[in-house]
Parts: structure tokens; C-alpha cells; sequence
């Protein structure tokens, strides 16, 4: 989600201004990603995406409603298929957890939270997965995982088929369903882990590869080789998106409001006010979103 | 070479009248639905303990040949290995497309049917309880009800459906019959002129909605806005499921304690 709603925003045009939050229970109500605007607080991501529509951003403007209706439906099946294996490749699967999810969580986030957030969301992921995917006739934990890779897998192979040779997925400009595939994509590939049969998976989908180090180049500005100047400041950026995006598990469907595609809307456009703040710096509350 | 379908293929589900729920009775169509799309004759048997002989737990599920199947998805691909198959006619991009609606079905329509029926206190009151262990004697019945009852809000609380209160409920399932409606048009079937399993999935689940009677109409109220939905259904039920022989379940149920769309 937090990827997520980044990459909306930047499709749409809206200054705003990530806060990294070093406890996630500083937020009020103890959920992450928080929007402050002026003295609205809005912490779900469908909300979110609700008000940064409202407030006149919207990438879905020159949807139809059968693309409206499609991207509804895209995103329960990335939801269904994808999510739990994400949830499996940081939270579940021992040695990615252990070498490189937990250590980060636990860097970001103070004493004594680090030392039991992580192991919470891990359980909470682990119950996730084995609630929704875990009955008979797969018996052990095992069977499972080899279920819901394959599933993942079969959802990123749909995925490319649907991408084909477009640049985004309805056309030339970027919607919503583009940031959702990439907030579900991009910890995938950019973050490495010690076991990566979901990212090498991925890395055999070459348009699926592009789309994402395009959405990178263009709207996040790093470069696509190796790191960018901050390096190590980037990839802790999105290693929190990323931990934030596997901790939310609530529904991102949004609502298609007509009265918005009557209303004038700007057209995205190239950020030049944003900015990454990574660890944990406090930086000033997040810009007024006017249009 | 495509093995034959035996005569005595059998699809098993709880009990029409007493036992079987919404959610349940929408999967159980579903599935005949695309039999019956199929052109493969099954025979719908009713059991109490239906969801105990199931090898995944859920119904439907059926018996063909030496073969156990449950779930319409590897009912779907149990068929295709037999060589029968709705979809082959669509391109890549538009399979891709039928199951991502299919998942859309299964995680809006399929998940609000749960949650009324399990989550909503009402209802679980006054009909889940009662229909659910009606086949069996007390205590065992008011036992397995609250077992049920526990495991469905336990999978409700890790997917977040928990905290949702009924009219979010009841704007989700709108916002999905308003996908449906705007991908469905004016076509007669989903994907132009042949249905497919998606077609089978929605109409399963849309004519469950529409026939059933709950303590309150505000489920199928949301179906009803769409028009061209009602009539996907009116369509396939006619084509489809009138003029069969009389035990097949759509036009039963029709006639018992739910109401049918043709009146």
C-alpha cells in the first residue's frame, strides 16, 4: 500500500510528501499508511485513493467503465493469487525473514516494538495464508507453499499476457490498476532476498520488468542499473514500502464515482515537489492537497 | 482422446430444503450451470453429511467414474482433461481476463454471502443456525453450527472482513454487480456469444441472491438495480435449466421455499 499509494499519487499529479514513521503506532490508530491533510486523517488505502480523488488527483479519468469494471477485477485477482505468496517470500519462508525482513523491521522501528511487531506480523501473514489457502485436501505447510507459488506464478504469467507489448495496462498513461501491480510488483523485484523463486519467475516475464523499471525511471527517479546517489538510503525506502505493503491486508478496491469524471480534472504531471525521507527523519506534515 | 462422461455422474450437495445455505447453494449452481453449459447430464443428489464426504470440505462436489472433484475451478479443469471445454475459444488476454473476474466473483460475492450469513447476527439467528444442523438431533446440531460459525469469522478476521459492518458489506457487493454490469453491456454472455465458466460462476451466484429469501431484501436489492444482470439470469435459467427433466435443482428450488424470477 504504501508503494501503492506513492505511485498513485505520482500518476495523478499530487504533491505529497512521505513521512516514514518509525513506530507504526505513532499513527493514529496504530495503522500505516496515514494521509494528514490540514487536520483530516485518512488511514485506510481505499480511503485514501478515495480522497485523493476527491480532491480532484485522479488517474482513472480517461477510463471506460468496462476498464473501470476490469481493473476492479484485476486487482481481486492479484489480492487472491499474489498477495499470499508475497506474504510467504517476506514473512514466512525462514531464511528471508530471518536475514532480511526482520533485521529491517526491527532497524526502522524503535525499542521495544522491534521486538514484537515483527514476529506479530509474521504470525499474522502465516494464520493469513493458512486460514485462506490451507484447507484439505493440502494437508501440510509445505503443500501449501507449493500451491500458492504456483498460483503466484500463474497470476504473473496472466499478468504479462494481459501487459503484452503496452506500455501500461489500458493504453499510454498510467491508472490505478498500474499502481496497484506495481505496489504488488516491485518489492518482488527490486529487493533481494536469499531465496527468490518468485523474483527469477518474474525476471523470465521481460515486459512485466520493463514496466516496472519504467514506472521506477520515470516517476521514482532512480536509475535502472544498480543504485542511485542515495543507494542504500533508496533501498531502505522501499524495503519499508514493502513492509508496510505486506502489512496491510485490507481491501483496495475503489469506488467509481461518476460525479468525479464530471469534474475537472488536471492531467498527471512530472513531480517536482516530492520527496523520499528515509529513515526516519522527521519531516514537516504532508503537503496541502489542493487542486 | 476424450474419455466418455458415464451416465451416472453424480453431483452431491446438502439438503435442498432444509439444510443447504446461500453460500453454498450459489456454488452448487454455478456448478451445474456449467454442466448443463457443457451438455454433460449429472444428477444431483442431496446429502446431509455433503460437506464431510467432500475432499476439500466444500460443496459441491461430484462423483464421476472412480473420481472424486470438488470446487468448480478443478471441476472446470477435471472436464477440460475429459475434453470438454467452454474456453477455448478465447484468446490469451481474454482468459486472463475470465479469471480475473472469476476471482473477483469468488472474493466480493462469495465473501459477502459468508458474511451474512456467519458474521450478520440476525440472520445466523434466525436462518443459518436453524438450517445448518437441522439434519441432526440436539445438541449435535446447535455443536456444529457454532463450529462452522467460528471458523468462517476466524477466516472473516485474518482477510479483514471483520471489522466491516453490513452496509459496507452491501456497497462492496454493489460495486462488484456494477463491474459485472459495465464488463456484461448489451452482450448476451460475458464473453460475446458463447458462455463460459465465468458465465456459470455469475449466474450461480446472482440467481442464489435473487431467489433466496433472507430476513431482509437488501441483498438482491443491489442485484435488482442492474437490469442487464437480471436478465443474464432470466436468459441462462430459461436456455438452460427449463425443460429439463423435473429434479433439476434450479427449477425445485424455484418452486419451494424461494421465489422464482419468472412470476
Amino acid at each position: 500500500p504504501q508503494s501503492l499509494l506513492q505511485a498513485y499519487a505520482k500518476f495523478s499529479g499530487a504533491p505529497l510528501t512521505v513521512n516514514t514513521l518509525s513506530s507504526s503506532w505513532r499513527a493514529p490508530k496504530g495503522d500505516v499508511p496515514v494521509l494528514i491533510s490540514e487536520d483530516i486523517v485518512i488511514s485506510q488505502p481505499a480511503k485514501i485513493l478515495n480522497f485523493l480523488r476527491k480532491q480532484k488527483y485522479n488517474a482513472d479519468y480517461e477510463l471506460s467503465a468496462k476498464q473501470g469494471a476490469d481493473t476492479l477485477a484485476y486487482i481481486a485477482l492479484l489480492e487472491e493469487k499474489l498477495l499470499p505468496a508475497l506474504l510467504h517470500t517476506f514473512w514466512v519462508e525462514a531464511e528471508n525473514y530471518c536475514s532480511v525482513t526482520k533485521p529491517w523491521f526491527s532497524s526502522k522501528i524503535t525499542f521495544p516494538l522491534s521486538l514484537y511487531l515483527p514476529g506479530k506480523m509474521s504470525r499474522e501473514a502465516l494464520n493469513r495464508i493458512l486460514l485462506t489457502r490451507g484447507g484439505p485436501p493440502l494437508y501440510s505447510l509445505t503443500e501449501v507453499e507449493a500451491q500458492i507459488y504456483r498460483d503466484a506464478k500463474e497470476c504473473l504469467n496472466l499478468l504479462s499476457k494481459r501487459l503484452g507489448t503496452s506500455q501500461f495496462f489500458f493504453g499510454d498513461t498510467p491508472t490505478t490498476l498500474d499502481a496497484f501491480v506495481f505496489g504488488f510488483l516491485a518489492p518482488i523485484y527490486k529487493v533481494c532476498f536469499p531465496r527468490v523463486q518468485l523474483q527469477e519467475h518474474l525476471k523470465q516475464l521481460p515486459n512485466l520488468c520493463r514496466f516496472c523499471d519504467d514506472i521506477l525511471t520515470c516517476y521514482f527517479r532512480l536509475t535502472v542499473s544498480g543504485h542511485s546517489p542515495a543507494g542504500q538510503d533508496t533501498a531502505d525506502a522501499n524495503l519499508q514500502k514493502l513492509t508496510q505493503l505486506v502489512n496491510k491486508e485490507s481491501n483496495l478496491i475503489e469506488k467509481m464515482d461518476d460525479n468525479l469524471r464530471k469534474s475537472p480534472q488536471h492531467p498527471p504531471r512530472k513531480l517536482t515537489t516530492l520527496k523520499l525521507a528515509a529513515g526516519g527523519e522527521e519531516s514537516s506534515p504532508l503537503n496541502r492537497l489542493s487542486p | 482422446a476424450a474419455e466418455p462422461w458415464p451416465e451416472n455422474a453424480a453431483l452431491y450437495q446438502q439438503l435442498k430444503e432444509e439444510q443447504i445455505l446461500l453460500s453454498d447453494n450459489a456454488s452448487s449452481l454455478a456448478v451445474q450451470a456449467f454442466l448443463q453449459m457443457c451438455n454433460l447430464p449429472i444428477q444431483v443428489v442431496c446429502r446431509a453429511n455433503a460437506e464431510y464426504m467432500s475432499p476439500s470440505g466444500k460443496v459441491p462436489f461430484i462423483h464421476v467414474g472412480n473420481q472424486v472433484v470438488s470446487e468448480l475451478g478443478p471441476i472446470v479443469q477435471f472436464v477440460k482433461a475429459k475434453g470438454h471445454s467452454l474456453s477455448d475459444g478465447l484468446d490469451e488476454v481474454q482468459k486472463a481476463e475470465m479469471k480475473a473476474y472469476m476471482e473477483l466473483v469468488n472474493n466480493m460475492l462469495l465473501t459477502a454471502e459468508l458474511y451474512l450469513q456467519w458474521c450478520d447476527d440476525i440472520t445466523v439467528e434466525e436462518i443459518t443456525h436453524p438450517r445448518y444442523g437441522s439434519p441432526y438431533p440436539w445438541p449435535l446440531n446447535r455443536i456444529l453450527s457454532y463450529q462452522k460459525q467460528w471458523e468462517v469469522r476466524r477466516k472473516m478476521k485474518a482477510i479483514g472482513w471483520a471489522g466491516k459492518t453490513l452496509e459496507q458489506v452491501l456497497e462492496d457487493v454493489d460495486q462488484c454487480c456494477q463491474a459485472l454490469s459495465q464488463r456484461l453491456g448489451t452482450q448476451p454472455y460475458f464473453f460475446n456469444k458463447q458462455p463460459t465458466e465465468l458465465d456459470a460462476l455469475v449466474f450461480g451466484h446472482l440467481f442464489t441472491i435473487l431467489t433466496t429469501q433472507l430476513t431482509t431484501d437488501e441483498l438482491s436489492e443491489q442485484v435488482k438495480k442492474y437490469s442487464n444482470l437480471t436478465a443474464f439470469c432470466r436468459r441462462i435459467e430459461q436456455q438452460y435449466f427449463e425443460g429439463h427433466d423435473k429434479d433439476s435443482s434450479a427449477t425445485v428450488a424455484a418452486r419451494s421455499a424461494k421465489r422464482s424470477l419468472l412470476r
